[in-house]
């Protein structure tokens, strides 16, 4: 048995941060060989459900590459990425996954060096958390559905919205001419984020077979009040229908998201 | 008296007491401005599930009265509106008002609700007393009026997503909150009630323990629209609960918290929502009431009292619950309570707290701003002969507000506030209000039918789901159809300007829109095609939003084809659609009172003020009825000889009143606006009379007790007599024993008399006032004393009257021993057998129906209960109407009450009448019953089959024939389903039009 | 293809204006999704619906036919039409029985405007219960004669 070697996703924006990995190659500079890159046009295109698909198909870490703060090709495609990868992190952090596994760093098209850096010190980073619990042949299945729960959560309405505005609320002021403050804001953004992850989670738990709210608690581990109330929800969005009753138990069932 | 007086009238609440009052208002000819501080009316009747006794759907009778009020053109609702400030006096106010920004231009939100659909922000939902989240932007319910969507903007972020989804553009951020001032010659208030806050009542857990929660919260979970669909689960672990304790009096007649009145409704809310709760649980459900006294006084009340403990088998436990302790692992609650003097305590899954009511939240500003005085709890003052009048002339009041009470009597003292509020504008009727005029009808019997389509988008709500194009396309192809198109709202009003020119353009003769539910929408659509000429009953929708895309979202191309269905099969319809008249018919503007007591004769001066000619009918030699026995009162406020003296004197000295004494109705023909009814007096004068409304006054009398050797002794006398005996000055007994429920509760009459028990407690506490030595017991099974009138009750038993509980299996025993009363009775808190030997025994008599009853029921057709009281068109909310048009009740006819209510109910009776008097002719639905008469046998099933007495029998070249009575035809179509010679004809839905209408929906489409 | 070939039942549902008009409303106003397959025609009262309304649609197609109504005994907006719908109902299931039709393919359910769920849910279920007894033999008769 050799050492841990983490298998590292590489998402590099072409304008600046690929050709900075470029420049690291032409100037040699040398970095571990962990992480295998994916081109794309801007760091704005990572969609927070990519990730998440890559954490369950087992990459043991992810690292976010774009421009610096002004430098974006597309103007701020990669302000808007670093408000996608602080939900995403808020959203990780409630599966059982590190939420260290995933890193936003802005490295230039003249960065070489600090490419590599990065590079090695997030290959570091990994080699302490130690192997992804989805990796290798028997993938941690709990820990796989919260991430699938946490994508279905990433691909919601209320999700997509708040974090698509968050920069225009808190920077520029919203439709009532008033700032949002950061705190307000983040404190709002987290109590979305747990909730539709819990509803997304006994989505998908009542997919396969019916549930009562007690096996959701257990399975949540959260209250059983505080299961119900989440489920009132969910049936006002239509995501969940009463399925039967057994004795003094109602069963739920997800219904089909549109 | 320099200033003009205006025809317009105020009503500050638009809960059901403020709907009523508006429009009867409206119907009568006067405008109405009805504002509420929410942003929708309906009030608390919107959040019940259920309402006693019938345990009728709340919302199912609700809901018209809202979508009528929204549509009256009389009536200007104005929501999140406050009132700041008043000005003027009686018959010229005014009044200024602030109404709250919603951040929407009501006149374009068309209340489709894609906003709420995509809002990422959710808040609390007060509607469902907060058991579920609904979004910042809202309505407060689904069929809430007006329907316009409303920005909570505490909880709104300001993202911006409403406005970029919203293709009506109805949003407006900047929107500022405005001022209004009004000009009105009346103002009525039906502020309501505030719920209990059942958090100061901290011994029972509400707050702290999640099963421990409110009636009103209940109701929401009882609601099939609730937040748990309607079945009723723990909100600790959402299981189904096996037992639940109903705690009553919560908040009420509580003199810790200064709540000392009684709630008036709860008792019996509290047995109706166990009662549901049974009906809702699919698995068995115990459930017990804890009562101090089960207060079921109202109309057939204590029947319900019995079926729910015999046929529901709820349990009812005489105790106050001294607290509720809860099993933190479990959950479960510990209700401790003493019961025959013994601590108990009894374990539950669920408890729910019957909470009273309180006077609205910032009345104290209210009453400020307007110089209206309050009572001590805070509600409205009143007196007992004047129920709706406030402290200031021209302000009145219906509702919760005068004092906690139930739908019914909201109901019939809002009809009341509104003939008062009428009164003091009688000569500007019709001077604020606009009839609308429409072009002349075009004549299309000749033309072949040429069908125009509108077909809605609905935004996205319709167009994202069905392929509307496809369906435009697919409608062209349709018989008869000459024009179809899409429109992104077909509501909109350059959609209506569109549908005007299409018809002209294309000489459409019919009209058919698909879009949403007709139930809201067809009333703007009919108006439109009559706008260009069409009559209104040429025209049809079909409804591909709430019936098709809405639920058939995931199946576009399922919900498309149903959308064709759905247009093919309504324009099959459409193509046999015939104009329809709407019967116009004349009124006679006279009113026919029967009965001169109380209510007889408030009603019938109450139409004299509306401006009507009266003829007052009562049966013996004076007027007064059974008020003439009144000799002072419980309240002290009014004193009953004078008050009485003054009504005669107003009456007689009326000329627009012709009063017959000694006389009786014996003879009426005709319907509403046309009766002919012969008057009979006693020297066998008979004169015939017209007249266009009927109101029944004829009263109740005492019961004449057969039980407690009553007759047989002159020491035993009725609370009549006993008053009769202190207000003469001959009463000098020493010892008193009074006897609650005689003739009343028994098997053979199982409903409460309701007002037995002030009776008695007004002449304790008179006694007490004028020997205080002597002893007064009163022998009870409860103590009804509802409403402020708890406060007596505990003043008598403050001044020593000893209140004593007997049941039916233990009732009291009364002998003559040798000459002396010797009463037995079984003291149930010292649990031994008593025997006293008073002087005097009074037995609180039954008030029973008048035995004439029977006999003017069947001369007006009118149905009576089982009891033999006059029964009402509709318990909950036509208190005062029969169900045939143009006949109505007040007073003691209907159940025995207190004056008070009865002159609410008389003054109701008069406003109802009004709406009708106060039309030269009377406009009429057009969709009503015709006899083809060359078919009919003459069979009478249809006549018998009528709940509205609208069918008669007219004789035919010697046959009787079927005749339909178009005024009072309500187009049911009961008649013509059941008629075996196919001879009924409905308009509108004739069986050729419905069975085109179903073939069409069946044609398999080949695609 | 096999989608075309599973038996879609037709259902004609009359409902009366006031309640199960609205329930069905409301099903809608909820999004509470229910299968495709029936057709509403609007009467003011079920009172209304004549029998041979009912065999009328049975015999130009319908595979089921829904009556929906005020709940009883009082919610009906026309005091009591809702009684006589029961009686006509209860002996036109009778009738359809001695005809060898079965009598589940003719439904009575009181829906009121709250209860959108449960219309949704009766649609649902009665869908369910005439896909399992395959088309109506009334149809059938038809293509034959």
């Amino acid at each position: 048995m050799g050492e841990f070697e983490p298998k590292i996703i590489g998402f590099l924006c072409n304008w600046c941060s690929y050709a900075g990995a470029d420049l690291a190659g032409v100037s040699r500079i040398q970095y571990p060989p962990n992480i295998r890159i994916v081109r794309v046009m801007c760091s704005g295109r990572i969609d927070p459900i990519i990730p998440l698909e890559v954490f369950m198909r087992g990459a043991d870490g992810i690292l976010v590459l774009g421009c610096h703060p002004g430098d974006c090709h597309y103007v701020e495609g990669n302000l808007y990425e670093e408000r996608k990868i602080k939900m995403l992190k808020m959203l990780i952090a409630l599966t059982g996954l590190e939420p260290e596994r995933l890193k936003l760093e802005w490295v230039s098209a003249s960065e070489g060096q600090r490419f590599a850096q990065v590079v090695t010190e997030f290959t570091e980073q990994i080699k302490k958390l130690g192997r992804s619990p989805l990796s290798g042949e028997k993938p941690n299945q709990k820990i796989f559905e919260n991430l699938q729960a946490a994508k279905n959560a990433a691909s919601d309405f209320r999700l997509r919205v708040l974090v698509g505005r968050e920069r225009e609320l808190t920077e520029k002021g919203n439709v009532y001419e008033e700032k949002v403050s950061q705190e307000e804001f983040d404190s709002l953004l987290g109590e979305v984020v747990e909730a539709e992850f819990i509803r997304h989670k006994i989505h998908l738990l009542t997919k396969t077979k019916p549930l009562s709210v007690k096996a959701l608690a257990e399975a949540v581990e959260m209250k059983p009040g505080a299961v119900l109330r989440q489920i009132v929800e969910m049936r006002r969005r239509n995501m969940i229908a009463l399925d039967h009753v057994e004795g003094t138990t109602p069963f739920y069932k997800a219904l089909e998201v549109g | 008296m320099a200033s003009k007086k205006i025809g317009a009238v105020l009503v500050v609440g638009g809960g059901v007491a403020g709907i009523q009052a508006s429009l009867d208002l409206a119907d009568s000819g006067f405008k109405v401005y009805l504002i509420d501080q929410g942003p929708s009316i309906g009030g608390v009747m919107a959040q019940l599930d259920k309402t006693f006794p019938t345990n009728d759907c709340s919302m199912c009778i609700l809901s018209p009265k809202l979508v009528a009020t929204g549509r009256h053109p009389n009536i200007t609702i104005l929501t999140n509106t406050e009132i700041t400030g008043l000005n003027g006096e009686a018959g010229n106010f005014e009044v200024k008002l602030r109404k709250k920004s919603r951040y929407i231009i009501e006149d374009k939100c068309n209340g489709c609700g894609l906003c709420a659909q995509k809002c990422p922000i959710e808040a609390v939902d007060t509607f469902n007393e907060g058991l579920d989240n609904r979004s910042a932007i809202y309505v407060e319910y689904p069929q809430a009026v007006p329907l316009k969507f409303m920005i909570d903007r505490e909880k709104c972020i300001g993202c911006g997503t409403c406005q970029e989804i919203c293709k009506a553009n109805a949003i407006e951020y900047d929107q500022k909150d405005s001022e209004v001032a009004l000009k009105v010659g009346s103002i009525i208030l039906a502020p309501g009630f505030e719920p209990f806050d059942a958090r100061l009542k901290s011994e029972y857990g509400y707050g702290r323990f999640p099963n421990v929660m409110t009636s009103i919260e209940f109701e929401r979970i009882l609601s099939a629209s609730g937040p748990y669909g309607g079945l009723v689960l723990r909100l600790s672990d959402g299981e189904i609960p096996k037992k639940i304790a109903f705690i009553q009096c919560v908040g009420s007649r509580d003199f810790q918290l200064g709540n000392n009145y009684c709630s008036a409704a709860c008792c019996m809310y509290g047995m109706k929502e166990a009662v549901i709760a049974k009906e809702h649980t699919p698995t068995k459900l115990d459930a017990k009431i804890f009562y101090m006294d089960m207060r079921s006084y109202g109309k057939e009340f204590d029947a319900y009292y019995e079926r729910a403990q015999g046929e529901w088998g709820i349990q009812f436990v005489r105790s106050r619950v001294a607290g509720v302790t809860e099993d933190p692992k479990t959950n479960n609650l510990f209700v401790h309570y003493v019961e025959d003097e013994t601590p108990k305590t009894e374990e539950f899954d669920m408890v729910v707290l019957s909470i009273g009511m309180q006077p609205p939240k910032n009345i104290e500003t209210l009453a400020k701003n307007l110089g209206i005085k309050l009572n001590n709890y805070k509600f409205c003052e009143t007196a007992t002969f004047s129920p709706m009048e406030t402290s200031k002339p021209g302000i009145f009041v219906c509702g919760a507000f005068s004092a906690p009470k139930d739908i019914p009597e909201s109901v019939a003292q809002a009809s009341g506030a509104a003939a008062k509020a009428m009164s003091v504008i009688a000569s500007e009727r019709g001077t604020q209000v606009t009839a609308k005029e429409y072009p002349p009808e075009r004549d299309v019997s000749r033309e072949e039918p040429r069908i125009g389509v509108f077909v809605c988008h609905c935004g996205i709500n319709i167009g994202g789901v069905v392929k509307v194009p496809e369906v435009v396309e697919y409608a062209k192809t349709l018989p008869n159809v000459v024009y179809a198109d899409a429109n992104v709202y077909t509501c909109s009003q350059d959609t209506q300007k569109l549908i005007r020119e299409k018809i002209q353009q294309h000489k459409l003769n019919r009209v058919v829109v698909a879009s949403c539910t007709p139930r809201t929408h067809e009333p703007l659509f009919k108006e439109t095609v009559q706008e260009a000429g069409l009559n209104p009953y040429l025209f049809e929708m079909t409804n591909i939003r709430d019936q098709c895309s809405w639920v058939h979202m995931h199946e576009p191309e399922k919900a498309t084809e149903k959308a064709k269905d759905l247009v093919r099969s309504i324009v099959a319809k459409a193509k046999l659609l015939k104009p329809l008249k709407k019967p116009l018919i004349n009124v006679t503007p006279v009113g026919l009172v029967i009965g001169g007591g109380v209510s007889g004769m408030t009603a019938a001066l109450e139409l004299a003020k509306q401006g009507f000619e009266v003829h007052l009918v009562e049966k013996e030699k004076e007027l007064g009825g059974h008020l003439r026995t009144i000799r002072y009162l419980l309240e002290k406020d009014d004193d009953p000889k004078e008050e009485l003296n003054a009504l005669i004197k107003a009456v007689t000295e009326n000329d627009k009143i012709h009063v017959y004494l000694g006389a009786e109705v014996v003879d009426v023909y005709g319907f509403v606006g046309n009766f002919k009814s012969k008057i009979r007096q006693q020297n066998g004068r008979e004169t015939e009379i017209e007249h266009g409304i009927v109101i029944v006054a004829t009263g109740a009398v005492e019961y004449k007790p057969t039980e407690y050797l009553y007759g047989k002794d002159p020491r035993i006398v009725t609370q009549h007599d006993l008053e009769e005996q202190i207000a003469e000055g001959a009463f000098k007994a020493k010892n008193v024993l009074m006897i609650q429920c005689v003739g009343a509760r028994t098997n053979e009459r199982p409903n409460c008399a309701r007002i037995c028990c002030g009776q008695a407690i007004k002449n304790a506490l008179k006694i007490k006032e004028i020997s205080p030595e002597t002893e007064v017991y009163i022998l009870y099974k409860d103590m009804r004393a509802y409403g402020f009138k708890e406060d007596y009750y505990r003043e008598a038993a403050t001044q020593g009257v000893m209140f004593v509980n007997y049941e039916d299996e233990r009732k009291p025993q009364l002998a003559n021993d040798n000459g002396g009363l010797k009463m037995t009775f079984w003291e149930p808190v010292i649990k031994e057998e008593i025997e006293i030997e008073p002087d005097l025994v009074v037995l609180s008599a039954a008030t029973i129906p008048n035995p004439d009853n029977k006999r003017v029921a069947e001369m007006l057709k009118v149905p009576l209960t089982k009891d033999g009281f006059f029964l009402e068109a509709h318990m909950k909310l036509r208190p005062v109407d029969f169900a045939t048009d143009g006949v109505f009740l007040c007073g003691m006819a209907h159940w025995p009450k207190y004056i008070d209510e009865s002159i609410a109910q008389a003054c109701a009776a008069a406003a109802r009448a009004t709406t009708i008097l106060s039309k030269p002719t009377l406009e009429m639905e057009g969709i009503v019953a015709n006899v083809n008469e060359d078919l009919c046998s003459g069979c009478r099933i249809c006549e018998y089959l009528c709940p509205y007495n609208a069918i008669e029998m007219k004789e035919k070249d010697g046959k009787p024939i079927a005749h339909v009575i178009e005024a009072l035809c309500k187009g049911c179509g009961a008649c013509g389903t059941a008629c075996p010679t196919k001879a009924i004809i409905m308009g509108h839905f004739t069986t050729e039009e419905i069975l085109a209408q179903v073939k069409a929906a069946l044609i398999e489409v080949k695609t | 293809m096999n989608a075309k070939t599973e038996f879609e039942p037709k259902i004609i549902g009359f409902l009366c204006n006031w309640c199960s008009y609205a329930g069905a409303d409301l099903a809608g106003v909820s999004r509470i999704q229910y299968p495709s397959n029936i057709r509403i025609i609007r009467v003011m009262c079920s009172g209304r619906i004549d029998p041979t309304f009912i065999l009328e649609a049975l015999k130009d197609g319908a595979d089921g036919v829904l009556v929906a109504g005020c709940h009883l005994p009082s919610d009906c907006h026309y005091i009591s039409g809702n009684f006589k719908t029961l009686r006509r109902v209860t002996l036109l299931k009778k009738v359809l029985q001695d005809f060898g039709i079965e009598p589940k393919r003719v439904r009575l359910e009181w829906i009121s405007a709250s209860e959108g769920d449960k219309f949704a849910a009766v649609v649902r279920d009665m869908v369910e219960e005439i896909k399992k007894l395959g088309p109506s033999p009334l149809k059938n008769m038809e293509v034959k004669a």
